[in-house]
């Protein structure tokens, strides 16, 4: 689908480069949580917002009464607002959606191929994102960019076994599948 | 911060989502293909892209530090809070790194992924909140499970 009434937008190269370089993206993001953290003296995180959401929708759970979660740190939720606008804008701005079905050839082989197998599939992957993340008190915005760029012990730990399990489980998929499929 | 009115607040972390969604974007991060590629080592872009991420960061940090700068917010020195040992960290971040390495979605990049037209996005987010109440009803249960073998022993004396 083409968004052609947003030209204003494609018609600027910054806007319409769908992949920046490396370096220029990731340069980007380390002075945006800069900033972030002189302008508001908050660090960078998102999963903690998922607690917010918790209390917001009447769960009255104590994990989710505490300080972490008042709705004096509702901003948290408005920042992942801002996230799902920034992932419209950049749609907007290169004039094409993402394509919602491309999964990429790990994932298109290791999910079950039908609908109601897929959300299944969705669901319990995000169930495992979400526990884990509170468990470990942050994902990767809050341990790996935050945390480990203050030289965080915890987070650097954490960033460790974010990234260890995160490949083993695709690495050992990879390994399952090439051996079944011969 | 917290002592601004809502409104600015919550408006001004709107706008460093917005940045911050396009850039998790523009980098690749909420392309699940890419994040394929970067845990079986086949391309290490997203892997540079966080490097210089948390280099730059850190660089930034450290000045910030040494020369006490201050906090727009607050007026003082910027804080630079460390999040703690908790006891589940390290199996926390283990189920993390799994249910990553399942879906190629982390808490930050789902919402861009949603507004980029990723739709599938949206089941993945019911399952984060789904987790993360988990937790907190797991941590209940263990809240009232010490209080009754605390007033069992009492009982007990």
């Amino acid at each position: 689908m083409t968004l052609s009434n947003f030209s204003w937008l494609t018609d600027s190269p910054i806007f319409s480069t769908t992949l920046w370089p490396a370096w220029v993206a990731g340069g980007a993001i380390g002075i945006l949580a800069f900033a972030q953290r002189w302008m508001t003296d908050q660090p960078l995180g998102c999963s903690a917002a998922f607690g917010n959401a918790c209390a917001r929708m009447g769960s009255r759970l104590p994990l989710f009464q505490g300080p972490a979660h008042s709705a004096v740190t509702d901003w948290k939720l408005w920042f992942l607002v801002g996230i799902f606008l920034g992932g419209l804008l950049a749609s907007l701005s290169t004039g094409t959606w993402a394509e919602p079905t491309h999964f990429g050839t790990l994932y298109t082989a290791l999910m079950p191929h039908s609908d109601a197998g897929r959300v299944l599939w969705w669901l319990f992957g995000g169930v495992l994102i979400g526990m884990g993340s509170r468990l470990a008190g942050g994902c990767t915005s809050g341990h790996t960019i935050n945390g480990v760029a203050m030289g965080s012990p915890a987070s650097i730990v954490a960033s460790i076994f974010f990234f260890a399990a995160a490949v083993g489980t695709a690495q050992l998929a990879h390994q399952l599948l090439s051996a079944l499929g011969g | 911060m917290n002592n601004s009115s809502p409104l600015i607040r919550n408006g001004s972390f709107l706008l460093f989502g917005v940045v911050f969604g396009f850039l998790l974007s523009r980098a690749g991060a909420t392309d699940p293909a890419l994040i394929a590629s970067l845990l079986l080592f086949e391309n290490l872009h997203l892997l540079w892209v966080i490097a210089t991420a948390v280099g730059v960061g850190a660089i930034l940090n450290l000045l910030a530090r040494q020369f006490k700068w201050r906090s727009l917010a607050s007026g003082e020195p910027i804080s630079f809070p460390h999040k703690p040992f908790v006891r589940a960290l390290i199996p926390g971040a283990l189920l993390f790194g799994v249910g990553w390495g399942l879906t190629g979605v982390c808490p930050g990049t789902a919402p861009a992924m949603l507004g980029e037209g990723q739709w599938f996005v949206g089941v993945v987010l019911i399952g984060i909140v789904a987790g993360t109440w988990l937790v907190g009803f797991i941590h209940h249960i263990q809240i009232k499970r010490q209080v009754q073998s605390r007033n069992m022993t009492a009982a007990n004396r």
